[in-house]
């Protein structure tokens, strides 16, 4: 009878405390979520013959962490959020790992987009090519950030050459520096999200692919609004909203990341967000 | 020998070891549900998750019915009416070992199906990148068993020395974590940062990767979930690898359990 009274009384104490554990988990600063990882050496030591499995569960803690910090943005929570804690985490992932393609492809997709991280994003491929030698992915993510954001087209071009012999497709050649240069960067960055959306397969990053996509067609928009203003009047716009009155853009172009387009001394199409509502902003 | 092979099966069973094996084995149904939130390679989780809950399960049955197997008898007082009868020690002690080894080999059987059924389930809806090499997850999977076999003859060897089953538990443990990390403590020492290391460091960190057994050498789990070709020497090296060190450690076991005073 005791005992019976005895677990009666500590399930319900139980009970009564479920509640109150799970709000104060859930009400824990944001910040703390994404954690800490040891160093990926003493990782590599701790996690004996199950290396592979730390390596996927360090990439899902990042992924989830990511997942809830831009559900958070998008609805204007003001939050602090780690996103230069993510980048040890996907580097021990790839430490424990290295074949591992999740961490690579988040490292492509978040943290050369969100964190403009390109340096470290450059060599965790770098460090995946030694491993993943059947991959073409890896290369054309390298020849992008080559080409795209460091401007370095002489090792965009290696990388190109790298995936095209990976595929024997030379698609990835016909891309390479010269051309990159001087063809339109901003359509090329669209067919790249393009294909990097169509080979997403995560919910979260889809919607992280489709906000920078539709941000780079409203900067299309704009730059072929600016061209045919230039060939139509002789002379180059100085604002938007210049072109705009000449009856060239016939809605408002809007930044799907909260800022205002607008065109810098050079002429190039620039908008206050810097495509970055979440991370860049925060860190800058 | 085959009597006392019969008799360890019969006490595994009578633990209810089986039913323990049972309950984690529906880990096996929730990897589909796990593997989908993978964003290049649900195939490839998939794999890795079935592999790892094998292997993990071939451990806790490694070390806590070969860390306890001997114990038990002596501290029930049955090894003194079986060693009574006209059988050597050695032969008491190699019964034990083959009979909780091939208890390991049906379970590995059992888990390597479900894990399979798992893998090629998640693999209907999602291939991996590369098609699957089943003949590398079927050697994955026996290299793991052998691995763990390997464990159990660790563990027999503490058992051999110890009155309690803290040794042989903990031993084993502390050993099966020194196996698998020696390799990357010989792979560092390769490195530039591990050349100028103080040469005694070298020297000791050199004794102790030869002496240690490498776990790592069974480790096929990359070539596995990635499907790499695995080299032949890749699958007979570690084979006769294992083979050469249960005989020496099965042979020292015996040597110092044969002299072994038992009260």
């Amino acid at each position: 009878m005791k005992q019976a009274l005895s677990l009666t009384l500590c399930a319900a104490f139980l009970l009564c405390l479920l509640a109150p554990v799970a709000r104060h988990m859930q009400e824990r600063p944001f910040v703390q979520r994404v954690g800490v990882s040891p160093q990926p050496a003493v990782m590599r030591f701790v996690t004996a013959d199950q290396k592979q499995i730390f390596g996927a569960l360090e990439v899902l803690k990042v992924l989830i962490y990511y997942g809830t910090s831009l559900e958070k943005a998008q609805q204007h929570q003001d939050i602090v959020h780690d996103f230069q804690g993510m980048y040890p985490l996907i580097k021990t992932a790839t430490r424990l790992d290295p074949y591992n393609m999740d961490a690579y492809y988040f490292a492509q997709a978040i943290l050369v987009w969100d964190m403009r991280r390109i340096d470290e994003a450059n060599a965790l491929l770098d460090y995946g090519m030694q491993y993943r030698t059947w991959d073409f992915y890896l290369p054309f993510f390298a020849g992008f950030n080559h080409a795209y954001f460091l401007k370095d087209y002489d090792k965009a071009t290696f990388y190109y050459k790298r995936a095209g012999e990976l595929t024997g497709s030379d698609l990835f050649i016909r891309l390479a520096s010269r051309y990159m240069y001087e063809a339109n960067q901003t359509g090329l960055a669209i067919a790249y999200l393009q294909t990097m959306k169509a080979g997403a397969r995560n919910e979260t990053i889809k919607k992280s692919f489709d906000l920078r996509l539709t941000a780079f067609m409203a900067v299309k928009r704009i730059e072929d609004a600016q061209a045919a203003f230039l060939r139509d009047l002789g002379r180059p716009a100085k604002t938007i909203e210049e072109i705009a009155q000449a009856g060239y853009l016939a809605t408002p172009v809007i930044d799907p990341y909260g800022g205002t387009f607008y065109l810098d001394n050079t002429g190039r199409v620039r908008t206050t967000s810097k495509f970055a509502a979440l991370p860049s902003n925060n860190a800058k | 020998m085959h009597h006392l092979i019969l008799i360890t099966w019969k006490g595994l069973l009578r633990d209810r070891i089986l039913q323990g094996i049972l309950v984690a084995t529906g880990i096996f149904l929730f990897i589909p549900s796990v593997s989908v939130l993978s964003m290049r390679q649900v195939g490839e989780l998939a794999i890795t998750l079935s592999l790892s809950l094998t292997s993990f399960i071939l451990l806790l049955i490694a070390i806590f019915c070969g860390g306890t197997a001997l114990w038990k008898d002596i501290d029930r007082h049955s090894i003194y009416s079986v060693l009574g009868l006209p059988i050597s020690r050695t032969n008491y002690l190699l019964g034990k070992f083959f009979g909780i080894a091939g208890f390991l080999l049906l379970i590995s059987l059992v888990l390597g199906l479900l894990a399979s059924a798992t893998i090629w389930y998640v693999s209907l809806t999602d291939p991996p990148a590369r098609p699957i090499l089943w003949t590398n997850i079927l050697m994955a999977l026996t290299f793991d068993c052998l691995k763990y076999i390997m464990v159990v003859a660790v563990s027999f060897l503490f058992s051999t020395v110890s009155t309690s089953f803290f040794l042989p538990i903990f031993g084993t443990i502390t050993l099966f974590l020194g196996g698998n990390v020696t390799q990357e403590v010989y792979d560092y020492l390769q490195t530039p940062a591990g050349a100028a290391l103080p040469a005694l460091t070298k020297q000791i960190a050199l004794f102790l990767y030869y002496l240690l057994p490498n776990f790592a050498v069974f480790d096929l789990k990359a070539n596995a979930v990635y499907s790499i070709p695995l080299p032949a020497n890749g699958i007979l090296l570690p084979l006769a690898y294992s083979l050469a060190y249960c005989g020496l450690l099965l042979s020292a076991a015996a040597m110092l359990f044969t002299r072994r005073e038992l009260h």
